[in-house]
């Protein structure tokens, strides 16, 4: 028994990570697909590894006032990095790295989009898919631009709500829900290419995404590889990223 | 203040998931404490599997399975015109697969236990199987019974991994008490989250005084 707890524990330690350089980035949802090219463009003259977490912006910054162990966190919009800040978790303040787009998007057969937003008072939606707007910005520009439209009351029956972007964006993608509101970056992410149809809204009718970044006090364990990923999501080449895959860039 | 709209809700799915379950679970185990077969052997893991599996993989297949992208999710559509995630009778549903072993269980135990005697004294009396099985078997694992309704109960009121995938947090249909703690702890609103805790653990706590205080002389109540 005892020789079969020493394997066991010797099994247990060996299963150590060995120590390396190593970032973790917690990254807002719609950010998911994006934050891919930028590590790969990123590794082609710096071999740091890089570590990523996503999840809703709200969700991340509770986790990390948690203490979760995390080095730059990259969010969908300010309000959440300025209350870190606040708090004495930052140690930049907050940056606005590019804007965001809201895009309605339905991949069921026979729904078309439309800017003037009509076709969710149509029969034949009855699934209305937006992101948590008390955690994620997209679903708080999504209620926003509702209400703005004077749609809200007719349409919030309809309305089921997604844990982050990426949840409402798989009940549409699915077409568990009839159409749906999300980021432009995840309808243009090749993972998501030819399915359904989208409209991009205009961006005068919902309070802007300003999405910003912060590098976190966790990051002094490795602050100079940190820095540099930090200072490469403000560069050009980063900003021609953001283009593509569907932000506006300051 | 919070709303009390998850709080019922939970109640209800909680009850409702739990008389389903009463229902079912009867005759299911009734006929696992019989003779063993191969079938029996094969059916009665299937309805331990909610037990061991992690809920998400309940949830993904449920998702997969109503989905209109398939043939099965939309004929389910077309013919029942009702759309299963997202609803209440999708976490109803949803709710009984995942409890399921929680009822059998001590059910089927609680038969086990019981001296063949017993049922051998009644058929010789002239009384048939379901009489025998209301009248003679039943009245005689009331603890059992007992702890397959209430360990349903609680265990349906902790569900959250499969609501948090198909509910789509809908107020007054899929957002339990549950999912609005998560949403109330990401929200960064700790105080909400708390009065709901608070009450869930109240509740928790009653039910399984209850529990231990009718069942406390008898020792014979196992779960497996």
């Amino acid at each position: 028994m005892t020789r079969l707890l020493g394997i066991f524990l010797i099994g247990l330690l060996s299963c150590q990570p060995p120590r390396q350089e190593q970032l973790t980035l917690a990254v807002a949802a719609n950010m998911q697909y994006t934050i891919q090219s930028l590590i790969r463009a990123f590794n082609k003259t710096d071999s740091t590894k890089i570590a990523v977490i996503s999840g809703a912006s709200g969700n991340l910054t509770q986790q990390i006032l948690n203490g979760a162990p995390f080095d730059i966190f990259i969010s969908a919009e300010k309000v959440y990095p300025r209350e870190l800040a606040r708090q004495g978790l930052t140690l930049t303040p907050p940056q606005v790295y590019a804007r965001g787009q809201l895009v309605l998007w339905s991949a069921r057969p026979g729904i078309e989009p439309g800017k003037d937003l009509q076709v969710l008072l149509g029969d034949n939606v009855q699934r209305i898919a937006i992101a948590n707007p008390a955690t994620a910005p997209y679903g708080h520009a999504a209620v926003s631009l509702l209400k703005k439209y004077a749609l809200y009351d007719q349409v919030k029956p309809k309305l089921v709500t997604g844990e982050s972007i990426t949840q409402a964006s798989q009940f549409i993608a699915t077409q568990h829900a009839d159409i749906g509101f999300t980021a432009k970056a995840v309808v243009m992410a090749a993972e998501m290419k030819g399915k359904g149809k989208w409209v991009e809204l205009d961006v005068n009718d919902y309070p802007a995404i300003e999405q910003a970044a912060a590098l976190l006090t966790y990051a002094r364990h490795n602050e100079a590889a940190a820095r540099k990923f930090y200072h490469f999501l403000y560069s050009e080449e980063a900003k021609a990223i953001y283009k593509q895959s569907g932000y506006l860039v300051p | 203040m919070i709303e009390l709209a998850p709080l019922w809700l939970t109640l209800q799915l909680a009850l409702s998931t739990t008389l389903i379950l009463f229902v079912v679970a009867i005759p299911l185990a009734t006929w696992f404490s019989g003779r063993k077969t191969l079938l029996k052997v094969i059916i009665e893991s299937v309805v331990t599997l909610p037990l061991v599996l992690p809920p998400t993989v309940i949830g993904f297949y449920l998702l997969m399975a109503f989905s209109p992208n398939n043939a099965f999710g939309r004929w389910l559509e077309r013919w029942t015109d009702m759309r299963l995630v997202f609803s209440f009778g999708g976490l109803l549903i949803a709710s009984v697969v995942y409890s399921l072993p929680f009822m059998v269980h001590p059910i089927r135990s609680g038969l086990s236990s019981l001296p063949p005697s017993l049922k051998e004294a009644s058929y010789s009396l002239g009384k048939t199987k379901w009489q025998t099985l209301l009248k003679v078997l039943l009245p005689n694992i009331k603890p059992s019974l007992l702890t397959g309704l209430v360990l349903t109960f609680a265990h349906t009121i902790g569900e959250f991994g499969v609501v948090l995938m198909i509910g789509g947090n809908i107020p007054g249909k899929t957002r339990t008490a549950s999912i609005a703690i998560y949403d109330e702890v990401q929200a960064l609103h700790y105080g909400q989250a708390n009065v709901y805790a608070v009450i869930l653990l109240v509740i928790s706590f009653a039910i399984l005084l209850i529990l231990y205080a009718f069942n406390g002389k008898t020792r014979q109540v196992k779960f497996y």
